[in-house]
């Protein structure tokens, strides 16, 4: 298809995206969303910071991505969650039902070109969303907080791909549901089954907790964590292409139900194909300024040079905080390294309340080449420790991290005007222009 | 089939306007090889809606689609432009054409459609003339002649079903398809629009568009096509011109009616 054509495509889809109350409305609430985020975040980061003449915390514990960026950003997970699909979906389900999808179908070009236009006028959409996200970051800056561009840029990156993997997912529920009622409802289902997902398989190991890494909100945690991961990226990016590519099969009335459900099967055995081979990419890098998902340098250069596998038994149930403990400062910057790590969740229970010492509960074991060794540590330098003593390396000089923390005591000023009056009011006034 | 011997074009000035691409030899097959349509079968579970349509669609015509509610004109329109799957063949100039070629040689305007309810006619209008890059002399004479001017900045939602409908004209109109298959285009129009509306169709045809119109209004249909296909329960009951029709009928007078009653 011609550029002129797809160009006059996406014009009509981001008209009919402007057009849609839905649209509008979740503007509103998604500025009223980060106000409450980054109002709330600025306090807590204040009192954290020694504000109120309280205690301090560590300054290295106090880094602007957790306490105010990541905060502040999570109003567009729940906007991805809540809002944004029904945006998505009434893109798609309007032209069903107003019989404007009777004469797309017979314009130039192919579906897929032409769905490719509504998520590029998506794409645009949740762009200009960002815009109160953006000013909050604006914001922070002007009260001399501080912002580091790669991790922040990251997280970004992180909530674009999260955005288009909802929209992909709304547009193919949209195309293959009959109303756009029956596609909300699909598409909350889908929601609230990776929440079921990502609940049930924390901390068990396996295919279960391997495909929950990949649920929205579990990819958007490695960017929130400051980590960028070449498999997330690749699988978020391959459902949400899926997502497209099953709405050109299904949106099409002229296809028989045969072919339908032919090309979604294949599509489907596609999509595992990618979404596995897309998985085993082991490339990440680190984005976040305190390397918080990193070893130091010379733990990572002794721990590249053990080939062989490392075993970890993990005797800690999914709830004990030990274990969360366990994951994001040890495990996960594990993965990172090793290529060879098998990890074994071994406790028998949920919650450990009720092991006794028999069940060998809170014991973590190391196994390289048969040889074994057993702590309760879940402190990193005393893992490294194990791993070490069992592949006879000396254990490497440590030095501490430069990381300095950025304390800062300050009130959100500014803040609550800006987000409950001022971005409500100009989007009520764009859309008065739009309209008239 | 021959390349086309030479073309003739008629200046307005001539009191003619278009062009005539004369065959000498092949005149004749040319116009039975325009479009067919052969043994078009559909059924939804186990009714069939269409069993076995054929009929040929001659260049430069008007061809009327006549049958009573529920003979499947609209299934057969949808089915014709591959809008929904179908059993048989559609050709065109003696070429098959698959479901996924039939836009380019042939659009489809549906019955009761508002598209994009929530923008301007205005709009709407330019962005079908974009897409297909038709002149805005040709935008203007469309407007002009379907009166669409004081309709331009109104939102389509907002449009009484002849305005609406008048609108969607234009729009099959500016499709530079060799073919536009228009359903009860006369469906929510005065007396005075559908004598209009007909005289700009026939201009359209005059000037080489050729039109297939699904009609239920028999009087409409007598004075605006130049043959028709007779639709019941699904099947071709007749097709031909006006005489031809008749004879089948067995009727030596009387109009569409009068031929429609006697052949179903």
């Amino acid at each position: 298809m011609r550029l002129r054509s797809f160009w006059l495509l996406l014009t009509k889809d981001c008209r009919e995206l402007a057009a849609s109350r839905a649209f509008w409305l979740m503007l509103i609430f998604v500025g009223l969303l980060v106000g409450q985020g980054f109002t709330t975040a600025v306090r807590l980061y204040s009192e954290m910071s020694g504000g109120g003449d309280g205690p301090a915390a560590l300054p290295q514990g106090l880094t602007p991505l957790d306490g105010i960026i990541v905060p502040t950003w999570g109003a567009y997970d729940l906007a991805a969650t809540l809002l944004f699909p029904f945006v998505a979906i009434r893109l798609v389900s309007a032209e069903k039902e107003s019989g404007a999808l009777k004469l797309l179908l017979q314009f130039p070009g192919s579906l897929l070109t032409k769905l490719g236009a509504k998520g590029l006028a998506l794409l645009l959409g949740w762009l200009v969303a960002w815009l109160p996200g953006l000013a909050a970051i604006v914001l922070w800056k002007s009260y001399g907080g501080h912002v580091n561009g790669p991790e922040t840029v990251n997280l970004l990156f992180g909530h674009l791909l999260r955005g288009m993997l909802a929209g992909g997912f709304a547009v193919a529920a949209a195309s293959i549901a009959e109303s756009a009622a029956s596609a909300a409802i699909v598409t909350l289902g889908f929601t609230v089954g990776t929440w079921a997902l990502d609940f049930v398989s924390a901390g068990r190991g396996g295919l279960l907790q391997q495909i929950a890494g990949y649920t929205p909100t579990a990819a958007l945690r490695t960017f929130e964590h400051g980590l960028l991961q070449s498999n997330t990226v690749a699988v978020m990016l391959v459902v949400t292409l899926a997502g497209f590519v099953l709405a050109a099969i299904w949106l099409h009335p002229g296809r028989t139900a045969r072919a339908r459900a032919g090309w979604t099967s294949v599509l489907v055995l596609l999509l595992m194909v990618l979404s596995i081979g897309g998985s085993k990419l082991r490339t990440s890098w680190d984005k976040s300024e305190n390397h918080r998902n990193s070893f130091s340098n010379a733990d990572e250069q002794l721990l590249k040079t053990i080939n062989s596998p490392l075993k970890i038994t993990v005797y800690l149930s999914p709830e004990d905080p030990r274990l969360m403990d366990y994951e994001q400062n040890v495990l996960r910057k594990l993965r990172r390294v090793l290529p060879n790590l098998q990890v074994e969740y071994a406790a028998g229970s949920q919650t450990g309340l009720f092991e006794n010492a028999a069940d060998h509960y809170g014991e973590i074991w190391y196994e390289i080449n048969g040889q074994k060794s057993m702590d309760r540590s879940t402190i990193e330098e005393v893992v490294l420790d194990q791993i070490y003593a069992l592949s006879n390396i000396n254990v490497p000089e440590r030095q501490q991290s430069d990381f300095p923390g950025y304390p800062l005591s300050v009130q959100p000023a500014h803040a609550p005007i800006l987000f409950y009056l001022a971005w409500p009011l100009l989007v009520v006034v764009f859309w008065w222009v739009f309209r008239h | 089939m021959t390349e086309p011997v030479g073309e003739l074009r008629l200046g307005t000035d001539t009191g003619f306007s278009g062009r005539i691409n004369y065959h000498f030899e092949s005149l004749s097959a040319e116009l039975e090889q325009f479009f067919r349509v052969e043994n078009l079968t559909k059924t939804f579970g186990r009714r069939k809606v269409l069993s076995d349509v054929t009929f040929d669609i001659h260049e430069a015509e008007v061809l009327g689609l006549i049958g009573p509610n529920g003979a499947g004109k609209t299934t057969l329109f949808e089915c014709v432009a591959g809008l929904i799957p179908a059993v048989g063949s559609i050709t065109y100039r003696t070429r098959h054409l698959e479901q996924s070629e039939r836009k380019r040689a042939l659009f489809y305007f549906a019955d009761g459609i508002t598209p994009w309810p929530e923008q301007r006619v205005s709009w709407v209008l330019r962005f079908f003339r974009s897409l297909y890059s038709q002149s805005t002399r040709r935008l203007d004479e469309l407007i002009n002649k379907l009166k669409l001017t004081e309709l331009l900045n109104s939102r389509l939602a907002t449009l009484s079903k002849g305005e609406r409908k008048r609108v969607m004209l234009a729009l099959g109109l500016l499709t530079p398809q060799p073919l536009l298959l228009l359903d009860e285009p006369f469906d929510g129009l005065d007396l005075r629009q559908t004598r209009d509306v007909m005289s700009l169709l026939r201009e359209e045809r005059v000037a080489g568009k050729t039109l297939m119109l699904s009609i239920h209004q028999l009087v409409d249909a007598e004075k605006v096509c130049d043959r028709v296909v007779l639709l019941n329960n699904g099947t071709t009951v007749a097709e031909g011109d006006f005489t031809k029709l008749r004879v089948q009928a067995n009727l030596s007078e009387g109009g569409l009616e009068e031929i429609f009653l006697a052949l179903t």
